[in-house]
């Protein structure tokens, strides 16, 4: 299976914010609000440290 | 009247719910009638688990050789019915010596401690105290 390090952070931070919602709050919509706020955050957290280090990648 | 319902829940049955948990994601809830729950967890747990395989991710066995790996046994064990499937899903075997591979090891791990947690989530229903098995139901 090929899939991309940008796609497997993406299935990654999709399964797990999706699961930790579940787990950690009740109603419907604390669900939803928390699982796209882990999801995003997931993202923009590999995103800023990838570049925060690439001048130190060579 | 709903909530007492919602916390008398057989601590046997939450065993026996717990156990089916561990071996097939999300069939726990499933039979304690949380078909949300279990339908999700059981994506979010198959998902990681099937691609973590597929991308030649490295499965742990019993027989380790140092702490770590043992760790990593531990992690892919929470997979249940996955990890002894993980022949069958990826007959091409381990492949760490890519980026991908290290990856799929990540993610099939990941899997495996996400699956844990629910299975936790269920013993908290069966023998959590009051709050907690209204919070987890």
């Amino acid at each position: 299976m090929i899939v991309t390090h940008f796609q497997s952070m993406v299935i990654f931070a999709l399964a797990v914010s999706l699961a930790f919602a579940y787990l950690s709050k009740e109603k419907m919509d604390e669900r939803v609000r928390y699982a796209v706020w882990a999801f995003l955050a997931f993202l923009v957290v590999a995103i800023g440290i990838g570049w925060l280090t690439y001048p130190f990648s060579r | 009247m709903a909530e007492t319902q919602k916390s008398s829940i057989n601590p046997a049955l939450a065993l026996v719910a717990a156990a089916a948990g561990w071996f097939v994601p999300g069939l726990g809830h499933a039979l304690l009638g949380k078909w949300g729950k279990a339908m999700v967890y059981f994506f979010a747990v198959a998902l990681l688990a099937v691609v973590g395989l597929r991308m030649r991710g490295n499965v742990f066995s019993s027989n380790a050789a140092d702490a770590f790996d043992m760790l990593g046994f531990f992690a892919d064990i929470g997979n249940g019915i996955f990890y002894f499937l993980a022949g069958a899903i990826n007959p091409a075997g381990a492949n760490v010596a890519i980026a991908a591979g290290d990856y799929g090891t990540r993610l099939f791990a990941t899997a495996g401690v996400l699956n844990f947690l629910c299975v936790l989530e269920l013993l908290q229903i069966g023998f959590g105290s009051r709050e907690e098995r209204r919070t987890a139901a």
